[in-house]
């Protein structure tokens, strides 16, 4: 008989939990299939699964599920509403699962992440793994080796991340949220350009740390979104070592739109915030970030 | 003596008038355009309409719609004045009873009804882009220096409609300017054009929207020859184009005013009136209110605009 | 010897009726000057617009526009409440955008990450007024819950019938001069008489309603639904159109019923929805649902652009109006929405309901 196979849609948390993901189902014996890397396709199917005013994140998000429908056992969507009462997610992923729910055909596979009303991740991984009829201590086992790995991949990560910081070139911290610069039609093109212009581009996103949070609490003390607070926590970290911010939006982010305006209020030092919709032309976002490098190449002339 | 009734629909770009007798046939029509001034253009229309109309019919009801409706039913004092989305569905229902989804572009906007035993069951109109309006494609056949008149055709001859990124005004022109630099034909761009008003159509208020045959597609734009062809392609279906597809808000509206006969007789003879509106701020709250003062042979005789209502 | 510190000015932002029970509680409880915030003009929409970041939703804006009013008008003490959605975090936002522009003001924030901690609110009030008296504070805090309580239960009962009043204005000019009245009281038993009387006196209104009126329901954004000049007067348009209007929210729900209500609501529409979705918006897929089976004509969704919860909430609010056949009709309200364009669009909303009615 074929493995059960379970689709895992390659937007929003994919890029965060991705590996944490893919390892634990395989460890269970499940056939793991990751949606392609966006393509217009992806993207347009999405803009039709959705409401204008989505943002361009989620919509892409729609676009992966769609391409997994019917090629998969089970989608798995998960709801990840809070790492606690100071640590909320976007409320798109609180609606994520019913919204999908609402146009896709192929039973999902989710869990809830709610530690404001005592629902954890290992127990939800182990709910998860039984509602696939696995054993209660397998999905356990398979939870924690994953998670471990998932713990190694990061540290690895961030290591490679931190040789950048070494580079004589100009270096730029890039703000976003990895969902976004890591996908092809948000991202992908910035980076590319930024390539060419011979820069180091430092990932925020890499550099996600305790000591990170609580300087973010400082920038801003109410800030009660997970995702933004590990964001910005990076920027009083490593300010001393960059010439500028790249701060990088999906329009039109809710969280984004309120944190980086305070961000730009707050740290003072050269920035630019480019916001990403399906029509942004590679044009006119090489001009803005042209302009920005050349910028902190004078700066940096200057301060010789 | 015969009995008429007068539709008038005042669209940001257009005007149009038709006359229907008792039994609902068309008389007359007439298709101006506003050129911004929708008194100036309802006047210039009636005055036209008379010097057409036989003799010996007189006017027993005039209804207003389109976006100047609640203005000019008070000068021609209209016996009903109705939003163009029921004004179209009524026109196009009484031609062909059984219509499904009328869409709709016109000058400056464009809808969808869906309809169920001439009843509208759902409808949508666009809110927040020009892209895909009449205007629209106007500016751009300007653009390439092509007549719009000849744009649909032009449409036509491409083999190969290049892909425009058709969500937005700016955008589309950025990109059309940028095709256009780069050496495109003229027919693949206009062509490209076409359909992207047809996809941004079915995009932006086409969406989420059951579209089910018999379909009619009607307004200013649905005289392109090159949108509709493109419609048909991209929906798959047969897309109805009446004759009087650009009048349907008209005749809908002179349907109405005919159900809502009052008895009254009314006059086509409004050339030598004075109506008049004068607009100012009121100043009396921080509310800052655009109050229109309308003026009929120098004498007042409504105010619109005012929040609290206490201003006139 | 200390010298005394001189109190500041305080002022709130502005929402519907509800600055008058909020001036109400904070005049009893603290010495401080209240700057009421005056309604809502284009000017405080354009105040707002003009400082705040562009793809923010509109009730940052509105809410910027009454602080910086209050500003204007000597306050320096501004108090945000903030909620469950992206609002909890607008007070943040709002205090640097303010200060950049060269304020010298405190700011508190009443409710941080939609939770609200009462040795916090304790701290605060201290701070603002050191003479502030815990059991004077609770003692007007129940009456203004109270009062509330009333103000949104008569609301109710005027938005079912404003629409047939046969003397125009006669249940506004009622209202006003019952708030006025109630923001005199000192004591619920007062407040308790007021309110009885009033509300014979609103049944006594002559109106003239027939049996088959047409009803329809407004959902939505919370802040949309209950700030009039947010939704272009909304309900003031429907009961012209002499239609019975049913709307949910106001601040009693938002406060003392939503947690309850909420379960009730994930209940009932377990076949959309199993989890909440922020702010209002599962609340609005229940109400949806219930109006549906209340035989309503119609339901008007409204919110301000990109408000998140409601644009998850609004297809499955599509689904359910489809599934029993009631049509509903959305709108996304932003500071430069044409209000023609809102009127025709109610209008044929409107004929649209009366055909159906035929079928």
């Amino acid at each position: 008989m074929d493995k059960v196979t379970i689709g895992i849609p390659r937007a929003l948390h994919y890029y965060y939990y991705g590996t944490l993901w893919t390892s634990f189902l395989e460890e269970l014996g499940f056939r793991v299939l990751v949606s392609p890397k966006t393509t217009k396709d992806i993207l347009t199917s999405g803009c039709n699964l959705s409401n204008d005013e989505m943002c361009l994140s989620l919509k892409i998000y729609f676009g992966h599920v769609y391409t997994l429908e019917s090629k998969c056992d089970y989608i798995l969507v998960p709801r990840i509403d809070n790492y606690g009462v100071t640590e909320q997610t976007c409320t798109n992923f609180l609606g994520l699962f019913d919204m999908v729910q609402n146009f896709i055909t192929t039973p999902l596979l989710t869990y809830n992440i709610d530690e404001a009303h005592q629902k954890h991740e290992m127990n939800e991984f182990i709910k998860l793994g039984l509602s696939l009829g696995k054993g209660k201590e397998q999905s356990k086992l398979a939870y924690i080796h994953s998670f471990k790995k998932w713990l190694k991949e990061n540290k690895i990560r961030k290591k490679e991340e931190s040789k950048k910081l070494n580079s004589q070139k100009i270096k730029i911290l890039l703000v976003s949220h990895p969902y976004n610069i890591e996908d092809p039609y948000i991202g992908s093109e910035i980076l590319k350009l930024l390539k060419n212009m011979n820069v180091e581009v430092i990932m925020a996103e890499a550099f996600i740390s305790r000591e990170g949070n609580k300087k973010a609490l400082e920038l801003s003390p109410n800030l009660y979104w997970k995702y933004n607070k590990e964001l910005i926590g990076t920027i009083p970290l490593l300010q001393k070592q960059i010439d500028g911010i790249l701060y990088v939006s999906s329009f039109p982010c809710a969280l984004d739109s309120l944190v980086n305006e305070l961000m730009l209020r707050k740290i003072k030092m050269p920035h630019l915030n480019l916001i990403v919709d399906e029509e942004s032309g590679s044009a006119g976002m090489e001009t803005r970030l042209e302009s920005f490098i050349d910028i902190l190449y004078e700066k940096r002339e200057k301060a010789r | 003596m015969r009995k008429g009734y007068l539709g008038i629909d005042i669209g940001s770009i257009s005007t149009k008038g038709v006359i229907l007798d008792e039994e609902n046939n068309i008389l007359e029509s007439l298709y101006i355009w506003t050129e911004g001034n929708p008194i100036k253009a309802v006047k210039r229309l009636l005055k036209e309409l008379k010097e057409q109309l036989d003799e010996d019919v007189e006017i027993y009801g005039i209804g207003t719609t389109g976006s100047a409706r609640k203005l000019i039913g008070l000068m021609v004092d209209a016996n009903i004045v109705k939003n163009e989305i029921t004004a179209h569905a009524v026109g196009t229902t009484h031609f062909y009873p059984n219509v499904k989804t009328i869409l709709e572009i016109g000058g400056q906007d464009s809808k969808i009804i869906l309809l169920n035993d001439s009843i509208i069951t759902d409808y949508a109109m666009n809110t927040l882009c020009a892209a895909g309006t009449g205007a629209f494609l106007s500016s751009q056949a300007k653009r390439l220096g092509v007549e719009i008149n000849d744009f649909g055709m032009l449409a036509l001859k491409s083999r190969n409609p290049v892909k425009i990124a058709a969500r937005c005004t700016v955008f589309a022109e950025s990109d059309l300017i940028h095709k256009a630099q780069v050496g495109y034909p003229k027919e693949d761009i206009i062509a490209g054009l076409c359909r992207s008003v047809v996809l941004n159509y079915l995009n932006n208020v086409g969406k989420g929207k059951k579209i089910e045959k018999p379909i009619i597609f009607q307004g200013g734009v649905s005289k392109n020859e090159g949108v509709v062809k493109y419609f048909r392609e991209i929906l798959n279906a047969d897309v109805i184009v009446d004759s009087n597809s650009h009048l349907m808000g008209a005749i809908g509206i002179a349907l109405l005013a005919h159900s809502h006969e009052d008895g009254k007789k009314r006059t086509l003879n409004i050339a030598d009136i004075s109506f008049e509106t004068k607009g100012r701020e009121c100043d009396k709250c921080s509310n800052h209110c655009e109050i229109l003062r309308i003026y009929k042979d120098h004498t007042f005789i409504e105010s619109w605009g005012s929040k609290c209502g206490k201003i006139s | 010897m200390k010298k005394e510190k001189k109190l500041g000015s305080i002022t709130f932002p502005q929402m519907g009726d509800y600055a008058i029970p909020a001036n109400f509680l904070l005049s009893h409880i603290l010495h401080n000057k209240i700057i009421v915030p005056k309604k809502i003009t284009s000017r405080t929409i354009e105040l707002g617009t003009k400082y705040s970041p562009e793809f923010v939703c509109t009730p940052f804006k509105y809410t910027l526009g009454t602080l910086l009013e209050g500003l204007e008008n000597g306050a320096n003490i501004l108090i945000q409440a903030g909620g469950g959605c992206r609002y909890g975090y607008y007070a943040e936002l709002q205090e640097q955008i303010l200060k950049d522009l060269g304020y010298d003001f405190k700011f508190y924030n009443l409710v941080v990450a939609g939770h609200t901690d009462v040795k916090r609110i304790y701290h605060m009030m201290k701070e603002i007024d050191p003479k502030f008296h815990v059991l004077k504070g609770i003692y007007y805090l129940l009456i203004t819950k109270q009062m509330i309580k009333y103000m949104d239960d008569i609301d109710h009962y005027i938005r079912g019938n404003i629409g047939f009043e046969v003397e125009k204005g006669s249940f506004l000019k009622l209202k006003e001069e019952m708030l006025k009245n109630f923001s005199k009281v000192n004591n619920p038993l007062k407040l308790h008489y007021l309110y009885r009387k009033y509300k014979k006196k609103f049944k006594e209104i002559k109106i003239n309603k027939p049996n088959d009126v047409l009803k329809i329901g407004i959902i939505g954004e919370l802040y949309t639904v209950m700030e009039p000049y947010s939704n272009y007067e909304l309900e003031k348009e429907l009961a012209s159109m002499h239609i019975e209007v049913k709307r949910f929210t106001n601040v009693y729900y938002l406060l003392f019923e939503k947690h309850k209500k909420i379960k009730q609501y994930l209940k009932n529409t377990k076949k959309y929805i199993t989890y909440q979705m922020g702010a209002d918006a599962a609340d609005n897929i229940g109400r949806a649902k219930e109006l549906c089976l209340d035989r309503y004509d119609g339901i008007i969704h409204i919110k301000s652009s990109f408000c998140t919860p409601e644009i998850s909430a609004m297809p499955i609010i599509s689904k359910v109006c489809n599934d029993y056949h009631v049509p509903v009709i959305f709108f996304s309200f932003d500071s430069n929405t044409s209000e023609v364009g809102i009127k025709t669009r109610l209008e044929a909303f409107y004929d649209m309901l009366l055909m159906r009615r035929k079928l």
